[in-house]
C-alpha cells in the first residue's frame, strides 16, 4: 500500500511561523518531508534558503536535530554523522541532507558526487527552485534556458541564461546508486511514493524536488503548485526513478507547448518566439533521452 | 540636511522607494544616499530602507536611528513596532493607513499623514505594492520635493528595474496618492512593550550544541520555537473556507506552506495568526470552496 494524503501525520515537524516568502514550494517540500521522515530524523542544510527561513538562530522551524553545514559539504557531513549514528548503535535515524539546487548542482557537487561513489548511507534531498534564490535570484547550474536572473540580465545583446539546466539526476544515476528520483510537489502521491521510498531504503538515496519559487520566477505566489504542473505537462521537469539499474518514467508528459509553462512567470517575459523555439527543441529532446533511457534499462 | 526611514515589508519595494525620493532629490540639485538595512528577510517580514538628503554633500554614513520623517508603507506594522522610534519631534510620521490622523496613536505627538495606500496600489497598479504611493504623500505631506520630481525618480528607477509601462503607472499611483493625502497631528502615549531577553547565554547550553528546545524571557528557542513567529500579519487576502462546499480532500492542508490548515472534528481549520495569504490553497481547491477576501 502506498502513501495516501490522509495518512499523513497531523503533527508537523517542520513548524508554522517560519520566515518563507508567501507560495513558497521550497516550504511545501520540507514540511512534507518531515511528516514523512518522521522524528527519528536529523537534518543537514548547507546554505540555502530553507535554511534561513527554517532556522534563524536561536528560533527553528524544525522539531528534530539540525545542523548548518558548509554549502560545498552537506553530503560529506551527513555522512559522517550517519558513520557516527551506526558506531553509537542508533542505525535507525534517518540522516537527511536538504540542499538547494545551487548547494547541489554547483557548490556541493564534489561533496555529493564524493558521498554517492562511496555509497553512503544517506538520503540527499535536493529542492530545485532553479537559481540562488537566498542570495536574491543569481543563476545556477540548474536554471533554465532564457531565464532572467541578477546575473543574467535581460538586455540588447544577451537576454537571459545562455545555458542549459544542468541534469544533476542523471549525473548522480551515473554513480550507479541505489536510488535516484525527480519528484515535484504538484504530484503529491508520486511525491509521497518517492518520500517513502527513500526513508526505507538504505545506501545512497537522491532525490530532486521541483519547489518552484514564486519571488525569484516573477509569479503570483497562488500559482506555485499550478506553474509545477504545467512544468511537467510541457516536460520541463520529467518524474522518473532510477532504483535498482532500472529507471522507470512516472508521469508520461502530454507535452503541452511550453509556452504554456513560460507565459506566467515574469522571469520568462522577456523570450522572443526563437528562444522560445529553442527551449521547446531542447524539451523534446531531453523527453526523448529520457525515455530512450528508461527503455534501455528494461 | 533632512533623513527618512521606511519601514516596510520584504516585496513592498521600500528600497526602491528610498532610492526614487533620493533620485528625486537630486532632479532637483541636491546631495542624496539611499541604502536598505541588510538581514536575513524574506519578502513580508519587516525590513528599513534609508535616505538622506543634503544641498551638500553628505559625508555621514551610518543608518538612520534619528529620522526627520518616517514613511509606513504597510498598514500592520504600526501596531507591531514603535516605528516613531527616533523620530524628530519637528519631524513628521507618513503612514499607510485608512484612518485620519488623528485616530493615529503613536508613541509622541507628532505632525502626520495617512493616505489609504493599499487601496490605490490595487486600483492603479492592481497589486498591493504601495512603494510608489507613499512617495506621492510624502511630497504631499512635507512639500520638500515636487510630485513632479517624484514621478521623474519613480521613471527613472522603476523604468530601469522593471520597465517603462510599469513605472508609469506608479507615477500615476504617486499622483493619486498625492491628491488623497490628509495632515493632522496623530496622538502620542503609546507605549511599547520593551523587547525581554532573547538569546540563552553559554551556561545554559548543553556541550555541542547551539539550542535545545527551552524557554527564555522572551518565549520558546531551538527546535520547533519559530511557532512563536505569528506571521499572519503578513497577509493581504485572507482565505475562507466554505463548510457547505467543502469535500476534505485535503489539497490545502497538503500545498500549505505555512503548515497552518489542520483538521479537526469539525473539518478544516485556518490558523490565522500565521497564514501568510498567499492563496495556494483556494487555487487548489478542486470544489472551489475557499475564497480569498480583502
Amino acid at each position: 500500500m502506498s502513501l495516501k494524503i490522509k495518512d499523513l501525520p497531523e503533527e508537523n515537524l517542520f513548524t508554522k511561523g517560519h520566515t518563507a516568502c508567501p507560495g513558497c514550494g521550497g516550504a511545501i517540500m520540507a514540511k512534507i518531508a518531515m511528516k514523512v521522515f518522521g522524528k527519528n530524523t536529523c537534518a543537514y542544510f548547507p546554505a540555502n534558503c530553507l535554511l534561513v527561513f527554517g532556522g534563524t538562530y536561536p528560533l527553528n522551524a524544525f522539531k528534530v536535530p539540525y545542523l548548518h553545514v558548509l554549502f560545498e559539504n552537506s553530503a560529506v557531513c551527513a555522512a559522517g554523522i550517519k558513520r557516527a549514528l551506526n558506531k553509537l548503535g542508533k542505525e535507525d535515524v534517518n540522516v537527511v541532507a536538504f540542499a538547494g539546487d545551487g548547494g547541489t548542482a554547483d557548490i556541493g557537487i564534489q561533496a555529493l558526487s564524493g558521498a554517492a561513489e562511496r555509497n553512503e548511507d544517506i538520503i540527499y534531498i535536493c529542492y530545485d527552485n532553479e537559481a540562488y534564490m537566498n542570495t536574491g535570484i543569481q543563476r545556477s547550474g540548474s536554471t533554465p534556458f532564457g531565464a532572467w536572473t541578477t546575473t543574467t540580465p535581460v538586455g540588447s545583446k544577451i537576454a537571459g541564461k545562455e545555458r542549459f539546466k544542468k541534469d544533476v539526476p542523471r549525473i548522480m544515476i551515473a554513480h550507479d546508486v541505489p536510488y535516484v528520483a525527480t519528484a515535484s510537489i504538484s504530484y503529491p502521491l508520486d511525491l509521497l511514493k518517492k518520500l517513502e521510498k527513500v526513508k526505507n531504503m538504505k545506501g545512497f538515496r537522491y532525490l530532486q524536488i521541483f519547489a518552484p519559487c514564486p519571488t525569484g520566477w516573477r509569479l503570483d505566489p497562488s500559482k506555485t503548485v499550478e506553474i509545477g504542473k504545467l512544468a511537467v505537462e510541457s516536460g520541463m521537469w520529467t518524474l522518473y526513478e532510477f532504483e535498482n539499474g532500472k529507471m522507470t518514467i512516472n508521469k508520461k508528459p502530454k507535452m503541452i507547448p511550453v509556452r504554456e509553462y513560460l507565459k506566467p512567470q515574469g522571469r520568462f517575459r522577456h523570450l522572443t518566439d526563437e528562444q522560445i523555439d529553442i527551449l521547446q527543441e531542447l524539451v523534446k529532446k531531453k523527453w526523448e533521452r529520457d525515455l530512450a533511457m528508461a527503455e534501455s534499462t528494461h | 540636511m533632512y533623513e527618512v526611514r521606511f519601514h516596510g515589508r520584504g516585496g513592498q519595494g521600500a528600497v526602491m522607494a528610498a532610492q526614487s525620493l533620493a533620485d528625486a532629490a537630486f532632479i532637483e540639485g541636491n546631495y542624496a544616499v539611499a541604502f536598505p538595512y541588510f538581514g536575513a528577510e524574506r519578502r513580508g517580514a519587516p525590513v528599513l530602507a534609508f535616505a538622506r538628503v543634503d544641498a551638500n554633500k553628505i559625508y555621514r554614513k551610518t543608518q538612520i536611528y534619528k529620522p526627520d520623517y518616517v514613511i509606513v508603507l504597510d498598514d500592520k506594522l504600526i501596531d507591531l513596532i514603535n516605528v516613531a522610534e527616533g523620530l524628530s519631534k519637528d519631524g513628521m510620521a507618513i503612514l499607510n493607513s485608512t484612518k485620519k490622523p488623528e485616530e493615529i496613536q503613536l508613541e509622541n505627538e507628532v505632525r502626520t499623514a495617512t493616505v489609504d495606500a493599499t487601496t490605490i496600489a490595487l486600483d492603479v497598479l492592481g497589486v498591493p505594492i504601495t512603494n510608489s504611493v507613499m512617495l506621492g504623500a510624502f511630497a504631499k505631506a512635507t512639500g520638500l520635493v515636487k510630485i513632479e520630481s517624484i514621478e521623474k525618480g519613480i521613471m527613472d528607477i522603476f523604468g530601469a528595474r522593471i520597465g517603462e509601462r510599469i513605472a508609469k503607472k506608479n507615477a500615476k499611483a504617486a499622483r493619486t496618492a498625492y491628491e488623497r493625502t490628509a495632515i493632522g497631528t496623530c496622538k502620542g502615549g503609546r507605549i511599547f512593550k520593551k523587547e525581554k531577553k532573547w538569546l540563552p547565554t553559554y551556561k545554559e547550553l548543553p556541550l555541542g550544541l547551539a539550542t535545545r528546545a527551552m524557554k527564555t524571557d522572551a518565549g520558546l528557542v531551538g527546535p520547533g520555537s519559530f511557532v512563536e513567529n505569528k506571521t499572519g500579519s503578513w497577509r493581504t487576502f485572507k482565505p475562507i473556507i466554505d463548510k457547505e462546499k467543502c469535500i476534505e480532500c485535503l489539497f490545502c492542508w497538503f500545498y500549505c506552506p505555512e503548515g497552518c490548515i489542520s483538521r479537526t472534528s469539525n473539518g478544516l481549520k485556518i490558523d490565522y495568526d500565521y497564514c501568510k495569504g498567499c492563496g495556494i490553497c483556494a487555487n487548489e481547491c478542486p470544489a472551489n470552496a475557499i475564497e480569498m477576501v480583502r
